[in-house]
């Protein structure tokens, strides 16, 4: 096996056509499980450790703020230095495995594993990111909701790496809630992301772990769009919060594993869709003190 | 003297070198010449081996031999304890394999790397046979037998005569079938051995580094295995990263290892992977209950029916065994039961053979009964303390010989309860419960008791120490148990000091290899400082009389005035300047040809029973089914405290361990047999982020069968954790009609049980046990060999 080291993302992608059967690695923490159980044998590794254009962030000039986030800035990074900007994300990034794995890990990786399970990918999903994607043929931008294609399956070509991920700053409350056997260093039996937009009295929904590929809950945010009291102070109808988890539980399309049954992970989408949206709209009541 | 050391909170002695990172573990070890070991596991659970071809994998770069049965020809496994001589092991597979992961032949390489690349070019071909994983589909009569000239998967099987008959004075009976789930035991170190060839012309025939609790035992095991003469065979353990039970005797594959360091006339080692590790490594717990307590309406109880499955994996492993063992020993619990009947069965099944996991046996009798006086606590409508200080046995009735034949030494078993609700706050805390459920909380709060006995030290056997006093003044303690991680070189180091008034810098410490210690029992069933602890306070006084007599030839005084002074020397009393050092004592001795030391072998005068209260309290998400565990509180009786923190430490790891259970971990297979848990993403061990606050405390009742008053501790805060988190859970849950649940406590059968008890529907925790019990040969009288058991 080979192990191919560049260190620019030109040299990255030259790599990369050359030899499309090279494996991407950046944190290691999905790459070396699966070689370690011989899941996988590639014929190389593309180290993207050292390459610097990665590893970094920033944010556009314009106004409506947009973050680009180099695919290799790990979880610890994304917790400490975005937390205030990409507030779901962070919170995602904050229930990844365990210190270490978020040391190491990045949301590049994350999408490049496009695991079911995966912590990053609902919130990507409602925060409308979009994934920049590169070649030497040249860079284009997929929507996350066109990125996840199958299970662990993904819209890059042969030939493509991930460069960054593209997120608006938040304009709304956004929440992340996962439910496992415990609390950390687990597979997500399930896990749901919710971003509220109040300026254009909006909001998306989506979930993972429940279907083929993580989705978003279209008929929920309708919903969400239509029915929520957006000038209109006070606590939500409990009813309207049922209502909202049912469309979010009709979503899904679980299976029975290991970690859960499907009626399990439907019933419990359902309740964290409750729950995140209560969270969600109180964080709103409290942004907007002229609706207090 | 200045105040004695003993009951004091001594730093550990051990620790520094452990934090510098300067353990030294098996595959520390650097050994010239030495092949690396990797075994070919089956990835079957039930098949007949009708071809192996290993040529390609001795072509292979790097590897020096592979190894089948036929090749090595290794006498059986000798397991622990025996369940059943007709199912015996071979190290290596020779027809059938019985479970995956089972070795079937080993490559040895000049390196670890050229040895695990050249597993996949072992060619096997298997014929696979029907497969029972559960050890109840285990026992149909048309089950796929395992051992098909035993007629049955039954491995070993007895029940009393009674029966049923034993409730006959009841006016409620509750009864319910209880899951005591397979654990793993999971040491950070996983198995480790390294074996070195000697010869006639050397100090040894052989010599064995290896990652044992117990070196002497495995000793024995493998002069008999291979031919030696004891002494001639050298076993050293040196540091060992944990064992909780899963590191006793001669493994299959620490056989294959001694036999293939043989053949080559080379050093061999072995050292397992995680993964071969929750494969191979025996594990625990594993039984199905079926239980039935009889009570008075007032909550007195009146008989308890017990029906009790182990599950012994492949080969009768040892573990299964405790069914009719150990978990019948402790049936009686802390509690007054007039009438018991007990039968128990061990079977086979295709998965990894079960062995001894902290408590072996005595955590699944606890969590038993527990879980039965809560279900009748609910069906009584009283509070679970009052039920069970109204059956405890009281203070003034021991020594007390049970139904089941354990002679409990001391107890009071409402001190610890008491203090486990005063440090709870029991009276707040049912009022905060009381609220929440007014409130309408989705989230609830549970509030669970345990109150248990346990046995410890038992087995019959004693222990060997030795104290020895050098010329420069330092005390060497030679002793047959093997510590790894427990403090007893602090322990027992503060025993010397006490006893001879040598500082605590100026006691060595020697265990754990049979070429410097004679003989020993090894670490295990929470023996060691009541038994190892026991003789090396023994061999002190021994070594102080004779240091006196020493001294009062030398001094000029009778035997009976000379006395330790405040200073540590030996000296004659009311003679201020007449004394002498250990030092010169020690040089005095050698001068005249002699040893200034003693030895002994403590024999107890019988095993010891801790008990304790422990009280859980969780938080129940009724919604997700969520469990957090918000607090638990240990009163763990153990007698005599020597150091309290090293005590702390074991509850703090037993009670880790226990919740644990409770909560998250399970060994599981899926209907092939395969194992679905075996890597620590999918295996829940305990880390620090999840588990709640430990308070822990102690009453101390002493025992009177050793010197010290102690009983063991090891492996008490696991047997009374498991049960008081699992009654917590359900006490949340009594109010909405959910009885019973069994471990692990996962959100989805958590939430499952809410919502059929929502429906009406609530699950039935009774069924009739299967048929197999009642064609069981009756228990002959006396007490059977596995009484007073208490293997590890
Ligand atoms: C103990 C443990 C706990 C975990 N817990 C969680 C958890 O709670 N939640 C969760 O979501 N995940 C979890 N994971 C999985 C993993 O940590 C995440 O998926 C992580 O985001 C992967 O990032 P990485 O940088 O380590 O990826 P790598 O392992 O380096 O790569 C992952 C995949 O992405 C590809 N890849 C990497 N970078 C690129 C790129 N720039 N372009 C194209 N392809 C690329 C790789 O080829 C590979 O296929 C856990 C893993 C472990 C070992």
């Amino acid at each position: 096996m080979d192990f191919l080291r560049p260190t620019t993302l030109d040299e990255a992608l030259a790599a990369k056509a050359e030899r499309p059967g090279a494996v991407p690695i950046a944190g290691g923490t999905d790459v070396m499980v699966e070689l370690n159980f011989d899941h996988r044998r590639p014929e190389a590794l593309l180290d993207l450790t050292g390459v610097g254009e990665l590893a970094e962030w920033s944010r556009s000039s314009g106004s409506d703020g947009e973050i680009r986030l180099g695919a290799g800035v790990p979880y610890t990074r994304v917790i400490t230095e975005l937390g205030g900007r990409l507030p779901g994300l962070a919170m995602a990034s904050r229930t990844v495995g365990s210190p270490q794995i978020r040391n190491r890990g990045t949301v590049g990786g994350n999408l490049g594993s496009a695991s079911p399970a995966g912590d990053t990918h609902p919130v990507l999903l409602v925060t409308g990111a979009r994934v920049e994607v590169a070649s030497v043929r040249g860079t284009r931008l997929i929507p996350a909701t066109e990125f996840y294609t199958g299970v662990k399956r993904n819209a890059l070509a042969p030939d493509e790496l991930v460069t960054a991920v593209h997120l608006p700053e938040a304009t709304g409350p956004q929440q992340f809630a996962k439910v496992g056997t415990r609390n950390a260093m687990v597979i997500a039996v399930c896990s749901f992301a919710l971003a509220l937009d109040p300026d254009r009295a909006a909001a998306r929904a989506a979930i993972g772990s429940a279907a083929p590929t993580p989705r978003r809950a279209v008929a929920a945010e309708r919903f969400l769009a239509e029915e929520l009291p957006w000038g209109t102070p006070g606590p939500l109808r409990d009813s309207l919060k049922r209502r909202f988890g049912e469309l979010v539980a009709e979503a899904t399309e679980p299976i029975d594993d290991v970690r859960g049954t499907a009626a399990y992970r439907r019933h419990a989408l359902a309740v964290l869709a409750r729950r995140t949206l209560t969270w969600a709209w109180n964080d709103q009541q409290e942004r907007s003190p002229s609706c207090a | 003297m200045a105040g004695s050391l003993l009951g004091t909170e001594v730093r550990r002695v051990e620790d520094p070198e452990l934090l510098r990172g300067r353990g030294t573990y098996v595959d520390n070890l650097t050994l010239d010449g030495v092949l690396h070991l990797a075994f070919v596991r089956s990835p079957f659970a039930h098949a007949e081996l009708t071809a192996i071809d290993v040529r390609a994998a001795e072509a292979a770069p790097g590897v020096v031999a592979v190894y089948t049965a036929a090749d090595l020809d290794l006498p059986p496994v000798k397991q622990f304890m025996e369940v059943n001589p007709s199912c015996a092991r071979l190290p290596l597979a020779t027809d059938r394999v019985r479970f995956v992961g089972e070795p079937v032949a080993v490559v040895a390489a000049e390196s670890a790397v050229a040895a695990a690349d050249a597993l996949e070019l072992v060619d096997i071909d298997y014929e696979p046979l029907p497969v029972v994983v559960d050890p109840e589909a285990a026992l149909a009569p048309d089950a796929p037998r395992q051992f098909p000239h035993l007629g049955s998967n039954i491995a070993a099987g007895e029940r009393d005569a009674e029966g049923a008959a034993v409730l006959d004075d009841a006016e409620v009976v509750v009864r319910a079938r209880l899951e005591n789930q397979r654990v793993a035991v999971v040491p950070l170190e996983g198995n480790a051995i390294a074996v070195v060839p000697g010869g006639p012309d050397e100090d040894f025939d052989v010599t064995i580094h290896v990652s044992t609790q117990a070196p002497h035992a495995l000793r024995t095991v493998a002069a008999k295995a291979f031919g030696w003469e004891r002494d001639r065979v050298r076993v050293i353990a040196p540091h060992v990263g944990g064992a909780f039970g899963g590191k006793f005797g001669l493994s299959a594959e620490h056989a294959v290892t001694v036999g293939v360091a043989l053949r080559h006339g080379r050093p061999a080692k072995w050292v397992e992977t995680r993964s071969e590790n929750l494969q191979s490594m025996p594990h625990g717990r594993a039984q199905v209950q079926y239980a039935e307590l009889g009570l008075r309406r007032d909550g007195t109880i009146t008989g308890l029916r017990c029906r009790v499955l182990g599950d012994c994996g492949a080969y009768a492993g040892f573990g299964g065994g405790f069914a009719l063992g150990p978990t019948r020993v402790m049936a009686q619990g802390v509690y007054r039961i007039p009438r018991l009947s007990y039968a128990g069965i061990a079977a086979l099944t295709n998965t990894t053979p079960t062995g001894a996991f902290r408590g072996a046996g005595r955590p699944e009798a606890a969590a038993m009964l527990e879980r039965l006086i809560d279900l009748a606590a609910a069906e009584l409508d009283m509070d679970p303390v009052d039920i069970r200080r109204r059956n405890f046995l009281r203070p003034g009735e021991f020594p007390y010989t049970t139904l089941t034949g354990a002679h409990y030494d001391s107890g009071d078993y409402d001190l610890p309860l008491t203090e486990a609700l005063r440090l709870a706050g029991y009276e707040d805390l049912r009022a905060e419960q009381a609220r929440r459920i007014a409130e309408e909380s989705p989230v609830l709060l549970g509030i669970g008791v345990s109150t248990y006995v346990e046995i410890t030290g038992g087995g019959g056997g004693g222990e060997y120490a030795s104290v020895t006093i050098d010329q420069d003044g330092t005390a060497t303690i030679a002793v047959g148990t093997s510590g790894h991680g427990q403090g007893h070189a602090t322990s027992f180091s503060m025993i010397v000091a006490d006893e001879l008034g040598i500082p605590l810098e100026s006691v060595r410490f020697v265990q754990s290899d049979t070429g410097r210690v004679p003989r020993g029992g090894g670490t295990g069933g929470s023996r060691s400082l009541q038994l190892g602890g026991s003789a090396v306070r023994r061999a002190s006084e021994e070594l102080l009389r004779r240091a006196r007599e020493l001294a009062a030839d030398r001094l000029e005084a009778s035997a009976d005035d000379i006395e330790l002074t405040a200073e540590g020397r030996l000296g004659v009393s009311g003679v201020p300047h007449a004394s002498l050092s250990w030092a010169e004592l020690a040089r005095a001795v050698a001068e005249d040809g002699g040893r200034l030391g003693a030895d002994t072998d403590f024999r107890p005068e019988g095993a010891t029973f801790p008990f304790g209260a422990h009280v859980s309290v969780v938080e129940v998400d009724t919604e997700t089914g969520f469990v957090r565990p918000l607090r638990h509180i240990a009163v763990d009786d153990c007698g005599r405290v020597l150091n309290p923190m090293i005590v702390r430490g074991q509850q703090h790891g037993g009670a880790a361990q226990g919740i644990s259970q409770a909560l998250w971990e399970h060994m599981s297979f899926d209907e092939d047999g395969n194992p679905v848990t075996a890597t620590l993403a999918d295996y829940l061990v305990p880390s620090a982020t999840e588990m709640p606050t430990l308070e822990t405390a102690n009453t101390e009742t002493e025992t009177p069968r050793n010197p010290l008053g102690a009983k063991g501790i090891g492996e008490s805060a696991t047997i009374g954790s498991t049960p008081a988190v699992q009654n917590a859970v359900l006490d949340a849950l009594r109010h909405l009609g959910v009885r019973h649940l069994d471990l692990p406590l996962t959100p989805q059968r958590v939430w499952r049980a809410v919502r059929d008890a929502a429906e009406g529907n609530p699950q039935a925790p009774w069924r009739e046990p299967p048929g197999a019990f009642d064609e069981l040969p009756v228990r002959g009288e006396g007490p059977s060999p596995a009484a007073e058991e208490a293997a590890v």
